[in-house]
């Protein structure tokens, strides 16, 4: 009891009281100390434990340091903690344990410094709360103390969350592409090496962004096209691909694969077409070709009634860059259901247009992130709120951990 | 068939918007930002076909066939095709007003949604209600023809709180702009 009434007292007083405080710990350990004492005597008199253990007594704790972490490791993943809880809380897939939350505010993105120096986080606040002067920037965290370093100005972003290209590190990690809707379409270039916003590119009808190397970025379009941005130039050129898709009919998800080594896109539409696209300063994307044909089943069409293999969910495609193989979510359903979370994970040889396995899910998931890892790990949000961590391989179990899904899912890429 | 009138639904919604806001520079913004976006000409459009729209139920999504005109608490509403959110009429507002003290956004993404009652499509202006912290009593995600942001208005996860005092989403109405 002494030592809780300690412990509430040292709660109360300002940082002056606890040295004080802490003696007063210590005296109510050592009188506690010296009556578990009394109490083992007197146990060991009546022929209990031996005395001279029981006497030991506990030692008080050093002083309190945060923990401080690794280097980042493939084997992390980054989960959004939802719409409405902040932070993105950082996970290790080889032992279901939660290593630290990156501070970050509601409707925030999270971006990983490829030198895995930082956390970047690009957000907005007002300084009052949801009130007063709205203030936008990418707010820069140690990777080992997740303590804040700098914060660079930009102008507006987009308030959305839940998506994978909005806010994009291109360059080797030298430059940031933030994107914007106010609701007209922009994105903010930032020097991430000066720390320093360079410019607003104006973006009509495209958004969701793609480093494309030595040439500055790509998007996708609402006319049905690429459009591919050269930032340097000192008035940016913006160049379009003849469109491909239809983005009112038979949009792609905008949470798509991409590959930045190999300049590479993987897109997938509602009805389950998968395109990918060589990025570059004139683009090339290929013919797209069905998942469900890839499975050996029917391809799925944009008519009522009719019942397919649909893909979908919030997140739906995780993209294992080693192997290129797609991991996608799959729901049966009518069309319009592009939301539904997958009952089934399938893994989408993407080159050789075969999907190779179908994994059943028990809990349906709302996202899924693959480890970049040879022995790859899948992890996949269940609507119950539960990360499921799974073996890709062997879709065997590895680790179920509740109460710790929500929003978008992101691993390290090398 | 003739399931969308791009044009109709572009001057209704400007019409609705011009005749119910004042001229101060923001809106004028707002408005010049939604005509300038290459918004109303990617619309879905079918203008070949024949004049008069099939509304069998082989022609309508689960939503519609299963839509509902009684009720405005429940998520299969027909105005709520295409809504992502806390529905307003829960919160102490109503399928078309912002509960005591939240502010409507003068602008909004769209939907088009038959009324089961006279098989007519409607455009349905989902304006969000802003300036309080997230409801979150009836959380609805209509998706019918809803697309990815590169289709802004016609995505439903964008917080669309623009040209109000606050950008902190409360919940979501849907206003009947006009038969589609």
């Amino acid at each position: 009891m002494l030592q809780i009434e300690g412990f509430r007292r040292f709660r109360q007083k300002g940082p002056g009281q606890m040295k004080m405080m802490k003696v007063q710990g210590k005296s109510s350990l050592s009188v506690m100390g010296r009556n578990t004492a009394a109490a083992a005597c007197a146990i060991a008199l009546l022929g209990g434990i031996p005395a001279a253990h029981a006497a030991d007594p506990l030692q008080p704790d050093p002083e309190l340091e945060a923990v401080t972490l690794p280097a980042p490791k493939p084997s992390w993943v980054f989960v959004e903690r939802g719409f409405v809880m902040p932070g993105n809380a950082i996970y290790d897939t080889d032992t279901g344990k939660m290593l630290g939350l990156i501070e970050s505010s509601n409707l925030s993105d999270l971006a990983l410094d490829p030198a895995g120096k930082a956390f970047y986080v690009s957000e907005s606040i007002w300084t009052k709360g949801w009130r007063g002067t709205r203030q936008d920037m990418i707010t820069v965290y140690d990777s080992a103390t997740l303590k804040l370093k700098s914060e660079i100005t930009m102008p507006g972003r987009i308030l959305i969350g839940g998506r994978k290209f909005n806010f994009v590190i291109a360059d080797a990690g030298k430059t940031a592409y933030v994107y914007n809707l106010d609701p007209a379409s922009s994105v903010n270039v930032i020097d991430m090496v000066k720390g320093k916003f360079l410019k607003k590119i104006e973006l009509p009808g495209c958004a969701s962004l793609m480093p494309v190397t030595g040439v500055g970025f790509s998007a996708l379009c609402s006319d049905g096209s690429l459009a591919t941005v050269k930032v340097a130039a000192t008035k940016p050129e913006i160049t379009r691909s003849a469109p491909f898709f239809s983005a009112t009919n038979d949009p792609i998800f905008d949470n798509f694969g991409y590959d930045g080594a190999k300049q590479e896109a993987v897109f997938l539409t509602y009805t389950g077409q998968v395109y990918t696209a060589k990025l570059g300063a004139t683009p090339t994307i290929s013919e797209p070709f069905s998942i469900q044909a890839a499975a050996g089943v029917s391809p799925a069409d944009t008519k009522p009634l009719d019942v397919h293999w649909y893909p979908g969910a919030r997140q739906g495609l995780a993209y294992h860059l080693g192997t290129g193989h797609a991991f996608v979510l799959m729901h049966t359903g009518e069309y319009w259901t592009h939301k539904a979370p997958g009952t089934e994970v399938w893994e989408l040889d993407v080159a050789a247009k075969k999907v190779v396995k179908r994994i059943p899910l028990e809990d349906p998931a709302e996202e899924i992130a693959v480890t970049q890892e040879p022995n790859a790990k899948l992890v996949l949000a269940g609507e119950s709120g539960t990360l499921l961590i799974l073996d890709a391989k062997t879709g065997e179990e590895k680790f179920k951990l509740e109460k710790s899904a929500g929003g978008v899912l992101r691993t390290l890429e090398p | 068939m003739k399931t969308f009138n791009p044009d109709a639904m572009g001057e209704k919604l400007l019409r609705r918007f011009a005749g119910g806001t004042s001229r101060r520079g923001i809106l004028a913004r707002l408005g010049l930002a939604l005509v300038a976006a290459p918004v109303f000409p990617v619309l879905p459009v079918s203008r070949a076909s024949a004049a008069k729209p099939d509304r069998s139920p082989e022609a309508k999504t689960t939503f519609a066939r299963n839509a509902q005109s009684k009720d405005d608490t429940k998520c299969d509403y027909w105005r709520y095709c295409a809504i992502d959110g806390s529905l307003c009429s829960c919160c102490g507002g109503a399928v078309n007003r912002c509960p005591p003290g939240a502010e409507h956004s003068p602008v909004s993404w769209v939907g088009t949604c038959i009324n089961p009652d006279d098989g007519r499509a409607y455009l349905i202006a989902y304006r969000d209600c802003c300036g309080k912290a997230y409801c979150n009593k009836c959380d609805c995600d209509g998706t019918d023809r809803e697309t990815q942001l590169y289709v802004p208005q016609l995505n439903n996860d964008v917080i669309w709180c623009f040209g109000t005092t606050s950008m902190e989403y409360h919940c979501s109405t849907a206003v009947l702009v006009g038969t589609a």
